[in-house]
């Protein structure tokens, strides 16, 4: 049935419509870069979203916990058989997405007999030298998009200007201004996306524009203080000061609690 | 569906053999790597190696790298043919990392052990063709056990728990009847000496070792070259700077050769 170019179309559009209801509900995850390097932060409940890839490459998910899986098995296979056939030098996101990632996504994605795969992926790249380094995110049909200073993933691009927004006029003079400034971010985008399931509006990007939410850091800790109750608030940084080519650690409580604002840390534990 | 965490595994499957069958050609000599021994130390363990690799009687390089940090918490220290030994430390070094970075959890120390001797196994026609015999030290810390550890491995991929010290390499046979008399008769066993003694004496071991083996490289002064020493406890591993071996050096072992 699917021979005719149109239907064809059609299923490709129906899947569309498919996927984007798959990720109303998902987590969103942003990464900043900093002095200090990549800082990756999501928030998530059992399973975790944010994975070391190779020395200097994180990635941060949303979508199906089986299909990330998969994907996270694929990029980490190709780095690391990469990274011991040349060097470790070789292994780049810009390749693993472009030559690899990409194209798989998307071929799933428009065989439509065939099940595509429910992630959206954001891949962090710690430069050798600082501002040097990179993002690349890859959407659930294969197109992806390089950033420099940061990039975040949400249910709807709406949801995610709204972030990148918001993001652009915070201060990350310091770590602990960044880790403030990402989790800040967070809750600009998962209020968002709540208000629009709320509304039962997910399906029109351009009436769930968030735009009229309010922004006010009081606002946000609010939020931010129900989330963390029910939530695992998740952060990782490639670290450039860490010794040794494994640049990835995932930030402690204790770490985060040090670093996270006054009206939060305390809710942590 | 495997647990899809072994990267030597994946290695073989995309077709890379490890340990081909080769044959030394007449007259022809392959370059080894020498003296390398680990000992307990107060806070975890010591492990050190001369510079010199050699092939025959000729000196073939003298800034050789034999202590090999294969992760965070482990070290391979590497007597044989370093050709194969690098490929080995390549091999664990990504093992290693792939295994965490699959499992989201670190690779047990036992595991690592284990994952030594599947290649040195893998290795036995190489070694007893004489293209490539290894005799590695494997030192880490294990977490489970709360203790830093030594184990050495005979070419065929047998491992054995060095409780207090081990030592191998062509200059061993020297250093190891010391290691012995200074941990049993000395003022202190090796286990008690903090780091500062502990150095000094892998030093004068390592200088021993010089003294009787032509393939260990000892001490230059003049070209600023001293062993490699590194530390194991729980917090990692630690390489003594060069700039903190001179003074010792001059101070503590100089003055008696």
């Amino acid at each position: 049935m699917y021979e005719e170019p149109y239907k064809w179309v059609e299923a490709v559009g129906n899947r569309r419509t498919y996927l984007d209801e798959q990720f109303k509900e998902g987590a969103p995850v942003v990464g900043v870069t900093c002095e200090r390097g990549i800082l990756l932060m999501t928030m998530s409940k059992g399973t975790p979203k944010l994975y070391e890839i190779y020395d200097r490459l994180g990635l941060g998910g949303m979508g199906h916990p089986a299909d990330l899986e998969k994907l996270r098995f694929n990029l980490l296979e190709m780095a690391h058989v990469e990274g011991f056939n040349r060097s470790a030098s070789d292994v780049k996101g810009g390749r693993l997405v472009k030559y690899g990632m990409a194209p798989a996504i998307k071929q799933a994605f428009e065989e439509v007999f065939k099940a595509p795969f429910i992630v959206k992926i954001l891949l962090a790249e710690l430069g050798q030298k600082a501002g040097k380094d990179g993002f690349l995110t890859i959407n659930y049909d294969g197109t992806f998009e390089e950033k420099s200073q940061y990039a975040v993933l949400a249910a709807t691009s709406a949801v995610e200007q709204k972030m990148a927004g918001y993001l652009r006029e915070q201060s990350l003079a310091s770590f602990a201004d960044a880790v403030g400034a990402a989790i800040r971010t967070w809750a600009v985008g998962d209020r968002a996306q709540r208000r629009a399931l709320d509304e039962g509006e997910g399906h029109d990007e351009a009436r769930t524009s968030p735009d009229q939410l309010a922004t006010d850091t009081e606002t946000l800790y609010a939020y931010l203080r129900r989330c963390i109750a029910e939530k695992t608030v998740e952060c990782a940084l490639l670290d450039r000061h860490v010794q040794g080519p494994s640049k990835y650690r995932a930030l402690g409580v204790d770490e985060l609690k040090a670093l996270l604002p006054n009206e939060l840390s305390p809710l942590l534990s | 569906m495997g647990m899809q965490s072994d990267f030597y595994q994946l290695l073989k499957e995309q077709g890379y053999v490890f340990g081909v069958l080769g044959q030394v050609a007449r007259g022809q000599e392959l370059t080894t790597a020498t003296t390398i021994l680990a000992f307990k130390y107060r806070d975890g363990v010591l492990v050190a190696g001369d510079r010199r690799a050699t092939a025959g009687n000729m000196v073939m390089y003298d800034r050789t790298d034999k202590v090999l940090e294969i992760d965070r918490h482990s070290v391979m220290a590497i007597a044989g043919v370093p050709a194969t030994a690098y490929e080995m430390a390549r091999i664990l070094e990504h093992s290693f990392k792939y295994f965490r970075r699959t499992q989201l959890q670190e690779l047990s120390f036992e595991g690592k052990l284990r994952a030594l001797s599947k290649l040195l196994k893998d290795n036995v026609p190489a070694a007893l063709a004489g293209t490539g015999a290894v005799v590695p030290i494997f030192a880490g810390y294990d977490f489970e056990q709360e203790a830093a550890k030594i184990y050495f491995y005979d070419i065929l991929g047998a491992e054995f728990e060095g409780v207090d010290y081990a030592v191998s390499g062509s200059g061993s046979p020297t250093i190891r009847g010391i290691l012995h008399y200074v941990n049993t008769w000395g003022e202190q066993p090796l286990s008690a000496m903090p780091e500062e003694q502990a150095t000094v004496q892998a030093l004068r071991l390592l200088t021993s070792a010089a003294e009787f083996d032509s393939a260990t490289g000892g001490v230059n002064r003049d070209a600023g070259l001293y062993p490699v020493i590194k530390f194991i406890t729980a917090s990692g591993v630690r390489t003594m700077p060069d700039a903190q071996l001179k003074p010792l050096f001059e101070a503590k072992v100089s003055r008696h050769v």
